[in-house]
């Protein structure tokens, strides 16, 4: 949203990928140099396992100028760094899918050539695509944990949700639908009240009413707990991975 | 001093305590209930229908009779008491055992007769003993599953936290004082704060810390639900006996002897919910303007 389509290149091995950037006017190539040689800011986009060949093959291309943002899963700031050539501004941004739809939660560390320009750089431009917070390092993997990863937990709890409604007599792809809103609403409550979620939850539980007794039955199968664990998982997978 | 107790049975630890604070103690309930004013009905819920017998007489329009007695209904004091005075003035009220250092949890809810006065007064009375609050009777079923056994659950959860202190290598003691100390601190944090227990809660938690690590092992064990099912099976067997005491029938025969069986075999304590003896209080507030 923030920059002109024709100033973005888009580079890939073949044209699988490429159709998509095409179609929304950038610009695209089947050439990494060529990239490097026409843009500051180079956004990697890689499968793990293939990124240090890519950046083997752009290390002789990248110079001061260049700001590059990693956002290869599990592949850490520290070996980009290794990889590239010293000093080289470089970032590491771990996104959500949501991003697709503007509504994405994203986190990104520096490395240390990177400064408070670049992050503000990059700041300002991925707001357009929702929440865009720097953080240490450490962060990246449990963000994974927490909403990489806890965008699917959103769709099973929809999808049980909508699964209880279906149960109770209503069809299933207007329980699907009613279901979706009901999160997009929680959370645009929560996001624009700034209000403790525990408070929200309370807000909406008249007593003896039916918020609270089924509340009860969510206590009672320990969901808190069983997402706890879940973003446990996740982080710690994702960590592990990373070692790899 | 201002009280008055009565107990037909002398014997009762409660009594040499009552006569060691200053009250004016008489064996005779009829005589109570001629000096007072306010009379607490302190005992067991079967027994009251006989003691509204026994002084239902004597009652004017003056006084106002308060029962603490669990699963007994304003409705049922009223009637009882409506065959000797036409408009009798009852509270029907539900404590709590941290009244004994001044910390209970009391609520009160008035009869058809009772004025705003007379609802005031007894608040003013029960917050010198803490917390005091007036209700719709159909939620003290409810008070009694959360704040009328509330201490019982406290009391588990102090004595597994100092099992837990001791496990990792304190002695008793000092568990049980640290412990205590620390629920009775953060009562009073969320009693002082505006802020949610769940904000409370996250403001102790720091990423990655101890608090989190234990928390997660409370979620784990279904903690909260638990919490919530003990309150509402308390709740709903208040409701059960208070159903059951309404069907059931004692002989006037079988009465006298009971009440004086229930007198003398059973241990008193100070907590009006299990209080064993039939006393009446009496409190002519100093502020009261009545006559």
């Amino acid at each position: 949203g923030k920059v002109p389509a024709s100033s973005i290149l888009a580079s890939a091995p073949s044209d699988k990928n490429l159709e998509a950037w095409r179609e929304l006017g950038c610009r695209t190539t089947h050439c990494n140099l060529e990239v490097l040689q026409e843009s500051t800011l180079v956004i990697l986009a890689t499968k793990p396992h293939v990124l240090p060949g890519v950046l083997q093959e752009i290390r002789p291309a990248v110079g001061p100028h260049h700001v590059i943002v990693s956002l290869v899963a599990g592949i850490t700031l520290q070996t980009l760094q290794r990889l590239l050539p010293s000093g080289t501004k470089v970032l590491r941004l771990m996104p959500n899918l949501p991003c697709v739809v503007q509504a994405g939660a994203m986190v990104f560390a520096r490395g240390s050539g990177a400064g408070d320009e670049e992050a503000t750089l990059l700041k300002n431009l991925l707001s357009s695509c929702g929440l865009c917070e720097e953080v240490p390092e450490s962060y990246i993997n449990i963000h994974t944990g927490l909403s990489g990863s806890g965008v699917a937990y959103v769709y099973l709890f929809a999808e049980a949700l909508a699964e209880g409604a279906v149960k109770m007599g209503m069809p299933g792809g207007l329980a699907s639908r009613i279901a979706a809103q009901t999160l997009l609403g929680a959370a645009k409550m929560m996001l624009e009240t700034g209000e403790h979620p525990a408070k929200l939850r309370g807000d909406i539980c008249t007593p003896g009413g039916t918020t609270i007794y089924a509340l009860h039955q969510l206590e009672k199968g320990a969901l808190r707990a069983t997402v706890m664990n879940a973003v446990e998982a996740a982080t710690n997978r994702a960590r592990s991975m990373a070692e790899d | 001093h201002k009280i008055t107790a009565s107990s037909p049975d002398t014997d009762l630890p409660t009594v040499s305590g009552l006569r060691k604070m200053g009250v004016n103690f008489t064996v005779s309930n009829k005589d109570t209930v001629k000096n007072s004013d306010v009379l607490f009905l302190a005992v067991k819920p079967p027994i009251i229908p006989f003691i509204l017998e026994e002084v239902g007489p004597d009652i004017e329009a003056r006084h106002i009779v308060v029962s603490c007695a669990a699963g007994v209904t304003i409705s049922s004091i009223e009637k009882k008491l409506s065959t000797f005075c036409p408009t009798p003035k009852v509270i029907r009220c539900m404590t709590n055992t941290p009244v004994i250092v001044r910390e209970g949890a009391t609520v009160y809810a008035t009869g058809t007769h009772a004025d705003v006065e007379d609802g005031k007064l007894l608040e003013q009375l029960m917050a010198s003993v803490g917390f005091c609050t007036e209700v719709e009777e159909d939620l003290i079923d409810a008070v009694t599953g959360l704040s009328g056994s509330g201490p019982a659950y406290a009391f588990t959860a102090l004595d597994a936290l100092a099992d837990g202190g001791v496990k990792m290598g304190l002695p008793r003691r000092l568990a049980l004082r640290l412990g205590a100390q620390a629920l009775l601190g953060a009562a009073k944090m969320l009693l002082e704060s505006e802020q949610h227990p769940g904000q409370l809660k996250d403001n102790v938690c720091s990423p990655g810390g101890a608090t989190i690590h234990a928390l997660h092992f409370l979620e784990s064990g279904g903690f909260r639900s638990l919490l919530i099912n003990a309150v509402e099976a308390s709740c709903i067997r208040t409701r059960e006996l208070q159903h059951l005491a309404d069907q059931e029938k004692i002989s006037p025969a079988a009465i006298k002897k009971t009440l004086l069986d229930k007198v003398k075999l059973e241990s008193p304590s100070v907590s009006l919910a299990s209080a064993s003896r039939v006393s009446l209080f009496n409190n002519k507030h100093p502020s009261s303007k009545k006559n």
